[in-house]
């Protein structure tokens, strides 16, 4: 019996938490633009991808929940280092970094698009999306900026990090899917305009700002899997000291 | 009162508040039985939760703002300038799931064990009541981070309203406060969530705790302790709930923290599951998710009320399918209470109904699609005749009986589908109809041809 009881509870309990997993994948085309791993470890990258940020998206995204101030401390900035090289708005050591443009220009000029939060859209999209978003900019006459993506088709949005990455043109072929129905399909992009950087150093840059946005989604990630080891190593200890005070209070239940 | 009158400010505090006989009555004097199981963790975790929901709350409502131009923003403000800020809201945000969990094991416990029968039908009841208040605790809760997904579900479930004839529109008003989601919406919302459904579950959780004691635990074996007493008037197989209970639930706390802990620091948002991806992004009523789904413990109900196409009935399935559990003590009349006595078939029929409550929850987190759909009805379907089928094994009954239901509830099956079931892909239909139909053959006609209902002796001692 004892054993139809545990098998019946890792049953239900696995499933239930199990169910997350099911549904974790799908989502989105594969642009074989390559796997991004966040590094929140690799504080230099956070550095340069800070300055990236600040530089090429916050004159238009704003991260109003991020302080500058948090930024600096959580990424061993020094405050006079950031004040001078990396606040453009006048703005103080302490203020929310908010964009100096008005909600209403950045919509008629995005085509109608307010450009999105970056201290939490982040979060809702993924890094993935961040990094194939970045990379796969190409030229397209037809849109308002001369420029299309492929991750996100007819963005407002134009290519900002043009000057270092370059300009490039994707290369497509038709071919019919499973219903017969022709799809436009991506095959290749090829640099037409070459950028300052090569393409390593472009998709350097492109990863250190998906970990800058990664670690400015949820500040807390630098620290809190180090905390959590320590509470559970704590729960261990507690665990071993509850199983022999259980264990010696029941010796009398016969 | 008794021989160990005691003195000092115990002495003082007894002469004017019962806090000794209290203790005795509900700790150190209330006889559990001796061979409660790994099950048997659930109620004082469900415990535990609660009172770690209430103090995260307590410290949450501090720095939160319930104003539709703010709410956002304050939720962000305590993940990123409130000292601790983030493992306050997480703690919170992951109990509401861990609450759920708990609480259907808990649930799951009584269904195996008997312990809703009598004597224990009012337990049920309050813990139905719990059940209930627990999930408009979690929808209202639901809304007040005010993201995009906190908005479209509650526009979702709060429209489900409007299906009622005649007054579903002006309702859904006044849920809403509004004609659509709005600051009314939050502030009513925020109201019962942080002290009008709390009271009320507090209530009715004392309700249900001294319900169970007065009237004692049940047990894996579901054998009445208090009819075996020894000289003292004690129950021979019962122990004092405090300290042998309470040293082997600390042990369990500390285990279910760990679990806890582990999903807090390393994966508060679950996949998405516990904290959605589109809540990351601010209410907006211009801009829709691609996906909406319900968190995932409403998710089994969300199923059923999809499975069925019109909108009105699916409402009424889904508010039935809740209401149909507080029938359970007078729908399961078998005097055998645990699983251990109970027919293979007893088993068989719970354990597809557990997998089918998983199940059901799986279709209602996934888009819908034809198959899908499908399978949504006839998930359903087992869901409402596993009821029935625990009606008809509470006593021994006739080859006619067994007989005559399968072709009849089969046929219902099949009539829905007739008249009313419709698909892009009628082969699913006919495939999936085989579902009902294997389950009502297990059931109905296994009991008839075999000797799977046989029930096993129910001792008089409890076993282990």
């Amino acid at each position: 019996m004892k054993i139809v009881n545990i098998s019946l509870f890792v049953l239900f309990a696995s499933l239930l938490i199990s169910a997350p997993a099911w549904s974790a994948g799908g989502g989105g085309q594969d642009l074989n633009l390559g796997k991004v791993k966040v590094q929140l470890n690799n504080t230099a990258s956070l550095q340069r991808g800070a300055k990236y940020f600040v530089n090429y998206c916050l004159s238009c995204h704003p991260a109003k929940h991020s302080r500058y101030k948090r930024v600096a401390d959580d990424l061993n900035i020094r405050e006079d280092l950031m004040i001078e090289n990396l606040i453009f708005t006048g703005q103080k050591f302490g203020d929310l970094m908010t964009v100096a443009m008005k909600r209403e220009d950045a919509k008629a000029w995005f085509l109608g698009v307010d450009p999105p939060d970056l201290s939490t859209h982040v979060r809702a999209i993924g890094s993935q999306a961040v990094y194939n978003f970045l990379m796969s900019f190409y030229v397209d006459e037809t849109r308002p900026f001369g420029v299309n993506n492929l991750h996100l088709n007819n963005t407002a949005m134009p290519h900002v990090l043009a000057d270092l990455q370059g300009l490039q043109r994707a290369e497509f072929h038709i071919a019919p899917d499973s219903h017969g129905v022709e799809h436009k399909k991506f095959d290749k992009f090829e640099l037409i305009q070459p950028g300052k950087l090569s393409e390593k150093e472009y998709k350097q840059v492109v990863i250190d700002l998906v970990n800058f946005l990664a670690y400015l989604s949820e500040p807390a990630q630098l620290v809190r899997k180090k905390i959590g080891t320590g509470v559970l190593f704590f729960l261990a200890l507690l665990g071993i000291l509850a199983y022999f005070l259980k264990k010696n209070y029941w010796q009398d239940v016969h | 009162m008794s021989s160990q009158q005691s003195s000092g400010l115990m002495g003082w505090i007894d002469a004017r508040f019962p806090l000794t006989k209290m203790m005795r009555e509900h700790l150190s004097e209330y006889y559990a039985p001796k061979n409660f199981n790994f099950w048997y963790f659930f109620g004082s975790l469900a415990l535990l939760v609660l009172v770690i929901q209430i103090l995260s709350g307590i410290f949450l409502t501090m720095h939160y703002k319930p104003d539709a131009e703010l709410a956002f923003a304050s939720v962000e403000h305590i993940m990123r300038d409130v000292n601790w800020g983030w493992l306050i809201r997480y703690m919170h945000s992951t109990g509401a799931s861990f609450f759920f969990i708990v609480v259907y094991l808990h649930m799951f416990r009584g269904l195996m064990y008997g312990s809703f029968k009598n004597p224990r039908e009012l337990i049920w009841l309050f813990g139905m009541f719990i059940y209930v208040a627990l999930m408009a605790e979690a929808f209202m809760g639901y809304l007040l981070p005010w993201g995009n997904m906190s908005y479209w579900g509650a526009q979702v479930i709060i429209n489900l309203f409007n299906t009622v004839p005649f007054i579903g529109e002006g309702l859904s008003e006044w849920i809403r406060g509004d004609f659509v989601i709005s600051d009314a919406t939050l502030n009513r919302f925020f109201s019962l969530h942080v002290i009008a459904v709390p009271l009320a579950l507090i209530g009715l959780i004392v309700g249900h705790i001294l319900a169970l004691h007065e009237v004692g635990s049940n047990n894996p074996d579901g054998v009445e302790i208090k009819k075996t007493k020894g000289a003292d008037g004690i129950p021979l197989d019962g122990i004092p709930f405090h300290p042998y209970y309470t040293v082997k639930d600390i042990l369990g706390a500390v285990v279910f923290l760990a679990f806890f802990a582990f999903v807090i620091f390393f994966m508060p948002e679950m996949n998405g599951y516990f904290l959605e991806h589109a809540n990351f992004d601010p209410a907006n009523p211009l801009n829709t998710p691609d996906h909406i789904a319900p968190i995932w413990y409403f998710t089994p109900f969300y199923t059923v009320l999809r499975a069925i196409p019109d909108p009105f009935l699916g409402f009424l399935m889904m508010a039935l399918a809740i209401v149909v559990l507080f029938f359970l003590p007078w729908i399961d009349r078998n005097p055998i209470r645990s699983i251990r006595y109970r027919s293979a078939l007893f088993k068989i029929n719970l354990i597809i109904f557990a997998i089918t409550f998983i199940i059901l929850g799986y279709l209602g987190l996934k888009p819908v699609t034809d198959l899908f759909s499908q399978l949504a009805l006839r998930f359903t379907e087992i869901y409402f005749l596993f009821f029935f089928i625990l009606w008809a094994y509470s006593k021994p009954r006739s080859g006619g009986f067994w007989i005559g239901s399968f072709i009849v509830l089969l046929a219902g099956v099949t009539l829905y589908d007739v008249l009313m079931n419709s698909s892009e892909t009628p082969e699913y239909i006919w495939y999936t109809w085989a579902i009902p139909a294997v389950y009502l053959f297990i059931t109905l006609l296994l009991p008839k041809f075999t000797n799977l209902d046989a029930e096993k002796q129910v001792p008089e001692r409890v076993t282990s």
